[in-house]
């Protein structure tokens, strides 16, 4: 027997002391069929859409479907006791889910339950999980940047707080490496962090939050899991909890991150609850309201402006804004985007993060196709230095795919284009990033400095990452000042510009690599 | 039983309108409920059942239990029924009549679930306090159930009142451990 922390007397006497013992007036309902873990109703004639429906034993449902002689509803969680003939209550009541701050560093369920065995999560405050997104004037652009710590993206496809970036492309191509790689890349950055897992395995899910804690990222980090044994009902729900949790963060003015983990998974969730409720299918089987799933979820990840996170707020936060940046994953079959749902949400999202098989086998990690990733919004948010130095490696590699391909027929190059593919192989090579390992911003400027300064000419291929390592390195013990002012600026002044110049002259000079 | 409910609305809903044209709705419930006793007959229920038996003569063989009870437009009804092999659905259509013409009287049945006998008074109290929350005519009927411990549970059409000991035990038990 463990003696939970909600077994405190005094908290029981609260309790029993708040006790209303009145008499209730509820609609209720008999069960006629229990199937899959869906429940058919009869009666209920009250019950509104999305509301919780009480079965016996403590367990609630969902009523999804509304029909002339009876109720549609998903159970959540175990349904094996419900049997024909139960009687059910309508509660009146919108799923919630607990809030807060209390929330971070817990692994929970699509409930708010705790699944990590650290006692219960006393979070002062609960939320509906299906809200409507914020309206038009309560908006505002998106002008912060979200630092991935990845150079590839960072430099390519910036994000912005606030904004929702696709993270696209076939199984075992590093998509949760990236979404991963971010969150860790978030510490001192005043970033919450919410990593929503669908359908996946409990394993997976174990391993993802192992990692976060040996780099210390559940220190700002909730994880909500569903995993591929929970039933559809709660796979389907994780994304909508999740984004409640960050909501709260980004209405009272602070900066939030969230990651569904993969919507491809909560999609499928969704299509096994609406086949079972003989909803009609669509394409792939997909019900009709299949993009309204994704859309509405989607439209909740925003930035915020002043005014709203001080109404919300009733004056207590005033002049900050909030944002909810979502970095949802979806699945692709062989590379199919043409999919269902990967069309879908490339229409919904400011961009995607498009990760392919070829170049991850080709050793190219974290595997990001340049050429037909974007970010529709990244660009007004990207870091000034960044933004500054980045922008020829988009064209560099650019180029590098158009000769690359041409090149291939001709044995003889003039000196231009051959240089021109060195240039473009080195990039290639430069973009590379070890897991686990993200960069600060003056470390990444000073990688693109030197690229575009073309002190990276001269090394070869294979010894391009050593030698961007040992020049942090290097920078960082003997010229600290200058990576110092580029962190605090984010930016490149003139005098720091000749002082980096400077240093990676020395270095060149003096280390071998 | 949903599906049921949906079947048997249509049949229902016609011979309320008939009965209703014909200013004898009392008499076609009274009809119904008999169709509905010889349905539920056991034997009746096997013949009904029996894929071996022939429409025309299971027709015949009910109409003829029935006998004189039954006015021309009801023997139509089941004559109807027979014909599309919806006997079995009787009951239903019985229930969803008689719903339609509670519903044309303004009528709603009460059902009050007590823990010990309450005296003809208190019942007619709570019959009155009832048809002012819910502005219809109600028709009680009391039945004793020490299960539920102690006060009263009230349950009309969907909705329910739970005064009991036992509902308020379970929603503290819920409270506490919750």
């Amino acid at each position: 027997m463990q003696l939970s922390t909600s077994e405190i007397s005094e908290l029981i006497k609260s309790r029993l002391e708040n006790f209303s013992t009145s008499a209730e007036a509820r609609t209720q309902g008999t069960v006629i069929s229990v199937t899959d873990g869906i429940v058919r109703i009869h009666g209920l004639s009250n019950v509104m859409a999305g509301e919780m429906i009480e079965f016996p034993g403590n367990t609630f449902g969902l009523a999804l479907n509304l029909e002339r002689d009876s109720v549609g509803a998903v159970v959540l969680g175990d349904y094996e006791h419900i049997t024909e003939g139960d009687i059910c209550k309508c509660t009146g009541r919108i799923l919630e889910v607990p809030v807060g701050p209390e929330l971070i560093g817990r692994v929970v369920n699509a409930l708010g339950q705790p699944i990590d065995g650290k006692g219960p999560v006393n979070a002062k405050l609960t939320d509906k999980i299906e809200k409507v997104a914020p309206g038009v004037i309560a908006r505002k652009s998106v002008s912060q940047p979200v630092q991935t710590g990845l150079k590839s993206v960072d430099s390519m496809v910036p994000v912005g707080r606030g904004q929702r970036e696709l993270i696209i492309g076939d199984r075992q191509t590093g998509k949760t490496a990236v979404a991963v790689d971010a969150i860790i890349n978030q510490k001192g950055q005043n970033m919450t962090c919410i990593y929503v897992a669908i359908g996946q395995k409990a394993s997976t899910i174990a391993n993802v939050v192992r990692k976060l804690e040996e780099n210390g990222a559940m220190a700002y980090t909730i994880v909500v899991a569903a995993a591929a044994s929970d039933s559809a009902a709660l796979q389907f729900l994780a994304p909508y909890a999740g984004c409640t949790m960050g909501e709260y963060f980004r209405d009272r003015g602070e900066d939030a991150l969230i990651v569904y983990d993969d919507l491809t998974k909560q999609a499928i969730a969704y299509r096994q609850i609406s086949l079972l409720l003989r909803r009609p299918p669509g394409r792939e089987a997909y019900p009709g309201d299949v993009f309204y799933i994704h859309s509405r979820l989607l439209e909740r990840a925003a930035r915020v402006n002043e005014e709203y996170v001080e109404k919300f707020t009733e004056g207590k936060v005033k002049g900050k804004t909030g944002s909810l940046t979502a970095l949802p994953v979806i699945e692709t079959a062989a590379g199919d985007v043409s999919a269902f749902v990967p069309t879908n949400v490339i229409s919904i999202t400011d961009g995607q993060i498009f990760l392919e098989t070829d170049l991850f086998n080709a050793g190219i990690r974290p595997a990001i196709n340049a050429g037909i990733s974007v970010s529709r919004v990244g660009g007004a948010a990207q870091t000034k230095v960044i933004k500054k130095l980045g922008g020829g490696v988009r064209l560099a590699l650019a180029q590098y795919r158009e000769l690359a391909a041409f090149a291939q027929f001709a044995s003889d190059l003039d000196e231009a284009t051959r240089k021109q593919l060195d240039r473009g192989r080195m990039f290639t090579e430069l973009m590379k990033q070890a897991q686990y390992a993200p960069l600060s911003v003056s470390n990444m400027a000073i990688t693109l400095f030197a690229a575009n300064k073309g002190y990276f000419d001269d090394v070869p291929t294979n010894k391009v990452l050593a030698f961007e390592n040992k020049l942090h390195g290097f920078i960082s013990s003997k010229y600290k000042a200058v990576a110092e002012a580029i962190e605090t600026s984010k930016d490149l002044s003139a005098d720091n510009e000749k002082a980096l110049e400077a240093a990676i002259k020395d270095f060149k000079a003096t280390t071998a690599y | 039983m949903a599906e049921i409910s949906t079947i048997a609305r249509p049949y229902a809903v016609a011979a309320y309108k008939l009965g209703k044209e014909q200013k004898a709705l009392a008499k076609w419930s009274e009809m119904l409920g008999f169709a509905t006793a010889v349905a539920n007959n056991a034997q009746m229920q096997a013949y009904i059942q029996d894929p071996k038996v022939v429409s025309s003569d299971l027709q015949a063989a009910f109409l003829k239990v029935c006998g004189e009870k039954l006015n021309e437009n009801a023997q139509n009804l089941i004559k109807v029924l027979v014909e599309y092999g919806r006997l079995s659905i009787l009951p239903a259509i019985t229930s969803a009549f008689e719903e339609l013409k509670a519903q044309d009287e303004g009528v709603l049945d009460a059902q009050i679930i007590a823990a010990a006998k309450i005296s003809d008074k208190e019942v007619k109290d709570l019959v009155k306090r009832l048809e002012t929350k819910f502005g219809k005519k109600i028709t009680a009927s009391v039945t004793v159930d020490p299960e539920i411990i102690g006060g009263i549970k009230i349950v009309v059409g969907d909705t329910v009142i739970d005064a009991s000991v036992k509902g308020q035990l379970q929603n503290l038990a819920y409270a506490l451990t919750a």
